[in-house]
């Protein structure tokens, strides 16, 4: 089965990266097991606060939050509306549009010191500039954290100084242990990208599938809305948006307690992991004990190879790395995500040579 | 009965089964028989069916050429009925009422730029319309599209305020001028209706809807003119290799340029969509999940009110309706054109 990273690679003509399926030739073999350190560190506090999203659940409610059910009447089923109304306005102030490069996703503001909450596509590396757009159209500097590509979850920090002091709206952090199928809830986001005259897009859907990594839901998704907050019932954040298959009822949310399990670390800036299925792959073979990195075998129909990468190049440069061995191109190869678009400067017979590379998938 | 959403599920049925095969964790394999708990099940559907069912009579299948193409909602009692415009494409055009006659119709008024058609049927019948009332509900609302037989046929929530779609509807021809400042084509987007329609590099487009083009610049203006989901007939000079030239007819149509632009696999998770699927003045944007053939029906909320009229499906996580507030003005006056043209 396919599934697709529910972002734009590119902003006005957006490009779904997963038009090939490449074969692994280079990649993350090389980084060995998937960590799974688990952090004792908690996420912040969850306070009272008028300038978050958590509501009070009214009496008529309880039971279809608690188990999922279906109203029993119209009356129950206005006030269920009526619930989401709520916490689609509050979720609207927080829901924000992240901007990388050429490249575009959402978030959700998490505290009032400006922290987000986004998938690892997203952010795509740690620690590099982004810019975080709210409903209203405000751009935000910001930098990108921490990634566990392994679930997809990402993170970043609006620089501070840009509130004159004051906190951000922000959403009230759920827990996800409790989640169970039937459940309603609520996702906003920017389906194809940010537009300032139709504003955030509030889905609403029930949870078909909980599992650790990850939630299936009838919240219909679509490019663009990867990072975008997913709300329970009490307004609470339970799940970020990750990916989508091709029925309109396959939609894939990170639950939340991913995020908080490795908090400490998305905090610093690690990045870790790598998503399955979507490896990122160039599709070279080389040999890492020599001098420099020189193109061995170029596989064919691959992303290196489209792009026009030939046997016997040497790659200099690949985004804003200087590689110095294979080894060096297969860690910058490790650090993109499938569909991203890399310039690369490479050598040919003495002379200087340069391609545009959009990063292969491999399973 | 079968609603819409559950033949739909049934067609689904294997995919949705080997889905869960893969990821079952905790779960009995029991479980993996019960249907997806999702916000528009049976039990969903059942609920929101008194709501439907005050406007008993109202909604019709729209038949074009002998095909399903739309639903369509009854305005008048003496025959007239509002679907979407952009479906009608082949005679005969037929409506099935609720009670399951079959009636010829014709189209009686036009508003191109809603995508609207006005249908007139024939007979001394006396029909029940539709009372368009309402507010356009907040974000978030629960709003429900209503079938033939007055059954819930779609169930999603209000995801946007209220907006005007721009469209982009283009041939799909690169022009320039030729020696004589007339319009030749210069390239031809892959995916568009000139690509269909069998248009080359170096045709000349000489006539457009039987009117004669003489410049470039006069070709473009007509072309804008037009909006996707829309055909044109164009009259276009082809020069062969011996340089014989011949001229000929050719019906085109015009796509929006954002469809045409899309990735194969954007176009795979959009799923099914409608031609016309922008340019109008105001719409309510939902979610609900429709078949390209299930515009032209009344949406309603849940108070009961008939709040719009549902008029594209435009991609996988939007719908969009007209509100009542644009169909009123737009029914009055195209009441009053075709009243007053069969008198």
């Amino acid at each position: 089965m396919h599934y697709y990273i529910t972002k734009p690679s590119v902003v006005g003509k957006p490009q779904s990266i997963a038009a090939a399926i490449v074969f692994l030739t280079l990649g993350f073999g090389a980084f060995g097991p998937p960590l799974n350190a688990q952090s004792t560190a908690v996420a912040p506090t969850r306070g009272d606060d008028s300038s978050e999203t958590k509501l009070p659940v009214p009496e008529g409610l309880q039971s279809i939050l608690a188990a999922g059910t279906v109203p029993k009447s119209l009356e129950q089923l206005r006030s269920l509306e009526q619930q989401f109304g709520k916490i689609s306005a509050a979720a609207e102030l927080c829901t924000v549009s992240i901007k990388i490069g050429q490249a575009q996703g959402c978030g959700v503001i998490i505290d009032g010191g400006g922290k987000v909450l986004t998938a690892a596509h997203v952010a795509m590396r740690p620690n590099k500039p982004a810019t975080v757009i709210l409903a209203n159209g405000r751009r935000l500097k910001a930098m990108t954290l921490g990634l566990n590509k392994n679930v997809d979850a990402g993170m970043l920090q609006i620089t501070p100084g840009q509130n004159e002091g004051a906190d951000w709206p922000h959403a009230t952090l759920g827990d996800s242990s409790k989640l169970a199928r039937g459940m309603w809830c609520i996702a906003t986001g920017h389906p194809s990208g940010f537009d300032q005259t139709r504003g955030v897009v509030t889905r609403v859907g029930r949870i078909a599938r909980v599992n650790r990594s990850a939630l299936r839901t009838d919240c219909a998704l679509i490019g663009g809305d990867s990072g975008g907050p997913l709300f329970d019932l009490s307004g609470k954040l339970i799940a970020i948006h990750s990916r989508i298959g091709n029925d309109v009822e396959e939609n894939l949310h990170i639950p939340i307690d991913n995020y908080a399990n490795s908090w400490d670390r998305l905090v610093a800036g690690d990045s870790w992991g790598t998503l399955p299925g979507f490896r990122p792959v160039l599709g070279v073979q080389g040999n890492s004990q020599v001098e420099e990195a020189v193109i061995d075998v170029v596989r064919p129909s691959s992303a290196a190879k489209k792009a026009g990468i030939q046997e016997g190049d040497i790659i200099k440069e690949f985004g804003d790395r200087k590689i110095t061995d294979f080894q060096s191109l297969k860690e910058a190869v490790a650090e993109t995500m499938p569909g991203e678009n890399v310039r690369v400067r490479g050598q040919r017979d003495g002379r200087p040579v340069f391609f545009r590379v959009v990063i292969g998938r491999g399973e | 009965m079968v609603n819409s959403s559950m033949r739909s599920y049934a067609k689904k049925l294997p995919f949705v089964f080997i889905a869960m095969m893969l990821a079952t964790e905790g779960q009995t394999l029991l479980a993996q028989f019960e249907p997806l708990p999702r916000r528009d099940n049976a039990s969903m559907m059942n609920l929101v069916r008194p709501v439907t069912e005050k406007i008993s009579g109202s909604v019709v299948q729209v038949y074009s050429g002998d095909r399903p193409v739309a639903l369509g909602t009854i305005v008048a009692e003496d025959g007239f009925i509002l679907t979407k415009r952009s479906e009608l494409s082949g005679d005969p055009i037929r409506v099935r009422l609720s009670d399951g006659q079959l009636l010829p119709a014709r189209v009686a008024a036009v508003r191109r730029s809603n995508d609207l058609a006005m249908l007139r049927v024939e007979g001394d019948l006396t029909l029940r319309p539709a009372q368009f009332a309402g507010e356009i509900p907040p974000v978030a609302s629960f709003v429900v599209s209503v079938g033939r037989k007055s059954n819930p046929i779609g169930l999603g929530v209000i995801g946007a305020k209220p907006r005007p779609i721009s469209h982009q509807g283009r041939l799909g021809v690169l022009l320039q001028d030729d020696r004589t400042g007339r319009a030749m084509v210069r390239g031809i987007f892959p995916d568009s209706g000139a690509e269909a329609a069998g248009l080359k590099k170096g045709d000349l487009i000489v006539a457009i809807n039987g009117r004669e083009e003489r410049s470039r610049l006069g070709v473009i203006e007509t072309l804008r003119g037009m909006f996707p989901g829309e055909s044109v007939r164009l009259t276009i000079t082809r020069n062969d290799e011996a340089n014989d030239s011949t001229t000929m007819d050719v019906d085109a149509s015009i796509r929006d340029l954002n469809v045409m632009r899309e990735s194969e696999s954007d176009a795979r998770v959009n799923g099914p969509r409608n031609v016309r699927l922008s340019g109008f003045d105001q719409v309510m944007q939902h979610d609900t999940v429709l078949d390209p053939d299930e515009c032209g029906g009344p949406l309603m909320d849940t108070k009961g009110n008939v709040i719009g009229i549902n008029i594209a499906r435009a991609g996988r996580v939007v719908s969009y309706a007209l509100p009542a507030s644009l169909i009123l003005p737009e029914m009055v006056s195209m009441l009053a054109e075709a009243r007053s043209a069969s008198r």
